[in-house]
């Protein structure tokens, strides 16, 4: 199966002490290596202010992922993290589609824009079209 | 205006100055133009990408005032939609 590319971001209660959150974090890569997945990229972008209270707290510690796999450790992953009551929140998105999709309608639009500078007159077509 | 035929007559009947009536006589908005460039890819933890499409009160903003494409509206609401989930937009800020 053709890989994908996962997003997963949580939210740890903001009152888990720092080297608890870093081990929950370093459970969730193992987990993940030991699926079958790649982690591509971890972001521990720390505490931020909730929009709204989410079990009576304010703040939240968020952490995101970026996984590359084929789906199976991300079933696995969101069943632990449905259990864990260190995690408030989490949600997996995924990109690669998306993406794809992005970079081919920048290329066509680049493509376009060339080809339309191409018709463009230079200025020095413009110039000895003058002295004509 | 002699040569105009049509004269705008308030046929509304009982509605005092500034009132509106929905359902009336269509009412008119600003004609629609791409104020906002959306990206190629809409990112969904961009919040301050975002936040341009949520007024004050926190609802998504209808396309008929965003002036953005069906397809780019799509976009926008799934986005906002997953960064309400994760409490990074409100689902009703008041």
């Amino acid at each position: 199966m053709a890989n994908r590319t996962y997003e997963v971001m949580y939210i740890i209660n903001p009152e888990t002490e720092a080297d608890k959150i870093e081990k929950l974090n370093e459970a969730v890569g193992k987990l993940i290596e030991k699926e079958g997945g790649t982690v591509i990229r971890m972001d521990d972008v720390g505490i931020r202010n909730l929009a709204y209270p989410i079990q009576k707290k304010h703040e939240g510690h968020y952490v995101l992922f970026e996984i590359e796999g084929t789906g199976q450790e991300i079933m696995e992953l969101e069943r632990r993290m449905r259990v864990n009551d260190l995690i408030l929140r989490y949600i997996t998105v995924r990109v690669d589609e998306d993406r794809k999709t992005a970079t081919k309608l920048r290329t066509k639009r680049e493509a376009r824009a060339a080809k339309r500078a191409s018709f463009r007159p230079t200025a020095e077509a413009t110039e000895a079209q003058a002295e004509a | 205006m002699a040569e105009n035929d049509l004269e705008f007559v308030d046929d509304r009947g009982g509605l005092g100055v500034g009132e509106d009536v929905i359902g009336d006589r269509p009412r008119r908005y600003q004609r629609r133009r791409p104020r906002n460039i959306v990206p190629d890819y809409v990112d969904w933890k961009d919040v301050d990408l975002l936040r341009q499409f949520v007024p004050e009160r926190g609802k998504i903003m209808p396309r008929r005032i965003s002036g953005i494409t069906a397809k780019d509206q799509r976009r926008i609401a799934k986005a906002i939609k997953r960064a309400r989930s994760m409490a990074m937009l409100p689902f009703v800020a008041d």
